[in-house]
């Protein structure tokens, strides 16, 4: 899959990398069960340190798109569906928003309940 | 199966075929005059030293041909090949078939009237050198008839032309990698059969033979799940591990495109590949990024989505060449 980073950017390189997962994922770009490259190939490749590419890698598990094994690397999970994906993304965007906004953390959340009790 | 398809199988399968018939009749001939016992195994000198049942040398017999009558039919069909290639392996059937015809023939008859201990003259071992000038009278028969028979067209080998390759639009100072796996099912098959290759000579001849072949089988092994990877240093295969790799700098490049193309016909095979005007990691037919270097070679690695593949390398090459 195609990853693309802007050092000059102010997001960090490893949130650059995991949102170019995402993007793929989103797309239908790749499918579950496919393997992503290996962390140092992936950090060769984009003149990265192995910990950036760790750093997005370990965001995107937290978030249920891939997994990571000892040995076997990481691969898209069985249930990240574009759908999945994309609702990741808008998350993020709703997070931002409300950072932007100057919103608190429970704020938001209070917001997302009422949202989910209605 | 078309009716070309048909031609280019029976061809292909037709001295295999030829000797299978010419073997059975001579079996049948024969049949009352042979022992129960063949002596199907001769040493140096000459001398039987293995026996088999003569129904046992039959289904021997039959299935060998019949098996590499197949194989050889199932490569011109699936093959496309084209040219000097086809040619080989319609002139390669026809003696191959011709020499383990005319052997498995003579066994027969040496055993003709021949008493219970195998025959008394042995297999005189001129046989063999007759078998192989068979052969190598077959081999132009073969190759002059693969010209009659209809050809296929050789695979177009697309004037690409930078007007139509695809790019990726990129910011400045933006930096893209594309990387993709490549694994093929038959590659740790492939590594077990030499290793075991490797320990079959260690231990029958010498492991002067078997080591070679055994680090051979480990550093293919390091590339049973290679990986493709397109960025700032061009076009890479790597293995397992770091090194060994097969790179292919942009500086080397003209232009990449992606376009499928056929492992036995383009290729000879799979692998890592080199012929006259190309190389190739080759894993099966299909889609596959084919960059032309300066030198005017071509260099190929099947991987799927070679689209992506193609246009990044050919916009890595822009933003160098605009010294970017």
């Amino acid at each position: 899959m195609l990853f693309r980073v802007d050092p000059n950017s102010t997001v960090p390189l490893g949130d650059q990398i995991a949102a170019a997962v995402r993007r793929a994922v989103a797309e239908g770009a790749v499918a579950p069960g496919e393997r992503l490259p290996a962390a140092r190939v992936l950090a060769e490749s984009l003149g990265v340190n192995v910990h950036t590419v760790l750093r997005g890698y370990q965001r995107l598990r937290e978030e249920g798109l891939i997994e990571l094994r000892r040995g076997r690397g990481a691969a898209v999970t069985a249930n990240a569906s574009p759908q999945r994906a994309r609702l990741l993304e808008r998350v993020r965007e709703a997070v931002a928003d409300a950072r932007d906004l100057g919103m608190t953390e429970d704020e938001l959340i209070a917001l997302v309940r009422g949202e989910l009790g209605a | 199966m078309t009716r070309k398809n048909l031609g280019r199988a029976t061809l292909a399968a037709l001295p295999f075929v030829l000797a299978l018939i010419v073997g059975l009749v001579v079996q049948l001939t024969v049949q009352d005059r042979l022992p129960d016992r063949l002596a199907v195994h001769f040493d140096a000198g000459g001398s039987a030293d293995r026996y088999m049942g003569i129904t046992a040398y039959l289904l021997y017999g039959l299935g060998t041909l019949l098996v590499l009558g197949s194989l050889w039919a199932v490569f011109a069909v699936n093959g496309k090949l084209y040219g000097r290639g086809r040619s080989w392996l319609i002139g390669g059937g026809f003696a191959l078939a011709a020499f383990l015809g005319y052997l498995l023939i003579t066994v027969l008859l040496v055993n003709v009237d021949a008493p219970e201990g195998g025959p008394t003259d042995g297999f005189p071992l001129w046989h063999v050198a007759v078998a192989v000038g068979a052969g190598a009278v077959a081999w132009p028969i073969g190759a002059l008839l693969s010209r009659l028979a209809p050809a296929p067209e050789g695979p177009d080998d697309g004037d690409g032309g930078g007007a139509i390759r695809e790019r990726i639009a990129l910011a400045d100072g933006e930096v893209a990698g594309w990387a993709r796996g490549i694994g093929a099912w038959w590659a740790p098959l492939a590594v077990l059969a030499l290793l075991a290759a490797a320990v079959a000579v260690g231990r029958d001849l010498s492991w002067f033979a078997g080591a070679p072949l055994a680090v051979l089988a480990l550093v293919i092994g390091t590339f049973c799940r290679p990986h493709v990877t397109v960025d700032r240093r061009g076009l890479t295969v790597s293995g397992l591990l770091p090194k060994p790799r097969l790179r292919v700098p942009l500086e080397r490049m003209a232009g990449a495109d992606s376009r499928r193309v056929n492992a036995l016909a383009e290729y000879g095979g799979w692998g890592y590949r080199v012929r006259p005007d190309r190389s190739g990691v080759i894993t099966r037919s299909g889609e596959a990024i084919v960059v032309s270097l300066t030198s005017g070679r071509e260099f190929a690695v099947t991987v799927d989505d070679s689209a992506t593949g193609a246009a990044l390398l050919n916009t890595l090459l822009d933003r160098q060449r605009a010294g970017r």
